[in-house]
């Protein structure tokens, strides 16, 4: 038993972690076959079904892959603004289009309105009787609440609003469980870790879940924007997805989530 | 089902486990076998990442390679892109790791009977060749155990990947990131099948490694 039995040993470990590992370092392994081009979108959360929709007809007409990343508009914007490899950028809040646009991160001349949110109060239907009134939520049957993270998460800014400007954010405050973006919040309701979520309309229709729209003059209106990403490789198709989304074949799609459109309001 | 964060995982925890290895093993023998100024303090940098919040951790890496940032900034002009690609995932995997397998390693070196390395000096071998043939086979168990544990480690990074490497399907989702993706979005018979696939992996890894070595973890 020699010392060279085992010093050989080892360096084959060596050899055979580099062996696998390295063919990775000539490049990143895309999903797919990149035979067709593809489109890196970075998308609000509330988005999360009507996008996939629309992304799916998109795929069909211009023959490109759309991958769609979804998060919080706050947590997109910075993963955007450090270089994130973003090709359009759909927030739920103008403001953060408008703030990436400043900083260079975004093409100006592409910045478009493309849908005005709503905001709902949703409970599950299994669980006792349906709320109607945000103020509600005060009511001590009422243990735990869900909204999206108000620091970085428009929706969730929106329900803080309401809930001062319904005059229970006192009463609800220790209530509250913060999702890390609009889609988290409607996660805690569905597995039952709270009576109550405060979420957007455009995710409110799934099942087993009840919802009543919050009077939208409670908080500042949710007006979403989006922009083509500077550094995107191929801003021109990057644009024709916005206007798709803005054009007669997104429009129908985002209606049917709940969205209002530019030109309704 | 989308195999894809699976294999991700796999090609960044293999490359972020060469590369520990490399860079982890002259540095448990610097740590465990040389005496110089300033060792300890390097001992408790390499254990850090250990202990530190994974916030921290990815908050300053992420500074660091951001295209603004000082590394970032440099790779950026040789068109070099790093936060928010697989390669990031496999930074923040060998950051992680790299603790694990030095503690180890060096645990290893440091019970190899130091008289058996000063009797070869006397002969005249150099450094390299008494570590080749004396403190590496002598110590190969801990080598491999601390492999196995830097492997696991890095499989399953998750806040670190997170905050470097984005979370974009297809691109740079490694399973830990999949299964935070699918739990979020109520998708719970996909992140199960996940969560058992890393357990599966991890526990395997570590198991065939044990067997194999004969060590015990």
């Amino acid at each position: 038993m020699g010392g060279g039995y085992h010093a050989r040993r080892l360096a084959g470990l060596l050899v055979a972690l580099l062996a696998i590992g390295a063919p990775g370092l000539a490049g990143p392994r895309p999903a797919q076959p990149q035979s067709r081009p593809a489109l890196t979108v970075f998308a609000a959360a509330d988005l999360a079904f009507a996008l996939e929709e629309i992304a799916a007809g998109f795929e069909r007409i211009h023959d490109v892959t759309v991958t769609l990343v979804l998060g919080s508009t706050g947590h997109l914007a910075q993963q955007i603004a450090h270089g994130a490899p973003a090709d359009v950028f759909f927030a739920a809040d103008e403001s953060f289009v408008d703030d990436l646009t400043r900083r260079g991160a975004i093409i100006p001349e592409t910045r478009a309105l493309y849908a005005r949110g709503r905001l709902v109060l949703a409970t599950r239907a299994d669980r006792g009787p349906r709320l109607t009134d945000l103020r509600d939520l005060a009511a001590p049957g009422i243990r735990r609440v869900a909204i999206a993270n108000p620091r970085h998460a428009p929706y969730g800014r929106a329900a803080e609003e309401a809930l001062r400007a319904a005059g229970i954010w006192d009463a609800v405050a220790s209530k509250l469980v913060f999702g890390e973006n609009i889609r988290h919040a409607l996660q805690f309701l569905e597995t039952g870790g709270v009576e109550a979520a405060i979420i957007a309309l455009s995710l409110a229709r799934v099942p087993g879940i009840e919802h009543v729209l919050i009077d939208a003059a409670l908080h500042t209106p949710l007006n979403q924007a989006a922009g083509v990403v500077t550094r995107s490789r191929d801003p021109g198709r990057a644009l024709a997805f916005i206007e798709h989304v803005n054009g007669p074949q997104g429009r129908p799609i985002m209606k049917k989530y709940g969205f209002l459109l530019p030109g309704e309001f | 089902m989308d195999w894809f964060p699976l294999r991700l995982s796999l090609q960044v925890s293999l490359l972020a486990t060469a590369l520990t290895v490399a860079a982890g093993v002259p540095l448990a023998w610097l740590l465990g076998k040389r005496r110089f100024p300033g060792r300890d303090l390097l001992g408790a940098a390499i254990l850090a990442p250990l202990v530190l919040p994974p916030t921290v951790l990815g908050y300053y890496l992420l500074v660091l390679i951001a295209r603004g940032g000082p590394i970032g900034g440099l790779l950026d002009r040789l068109g070099i892109e790093l936060a928010f690609t697989w390669h990031a995932a496999v930074l923040a995997g060998c950051l992680g790791s790299l603790p694990l397998l030095v503690r180890s390693v060096q645990a290893g070196f440091e019970t190899v009977d130091e008289r058996l390395e000063q009797a070869a000096r006397t002969l005249g071998r150099t450094e390299a060749s008494i570590f080749f043939t004396i403190t590496l086979p002598l110590a190969w168990r801990a080598v491999v155990a601390g492999t196995g544990l830097a492997f696991a480690r890095a499989f399953g990074d998750f806040g670190m990947t997170l905050m470097v490497a984005g979370n974009i399907p297809g691109r740079t989702q490694t399973l830990p990131l999949a299964i935070y993706d699918r739990v979020q979005a109520n998708q719970m018979p996909e992140a199960n099948v996940l969560a058992l696939v890393a357990v599966g992996v991890v526990v395997a890894v570590l198991f065939g490694v044990g067997r194999w070595a004969r060590v015990r973890y």
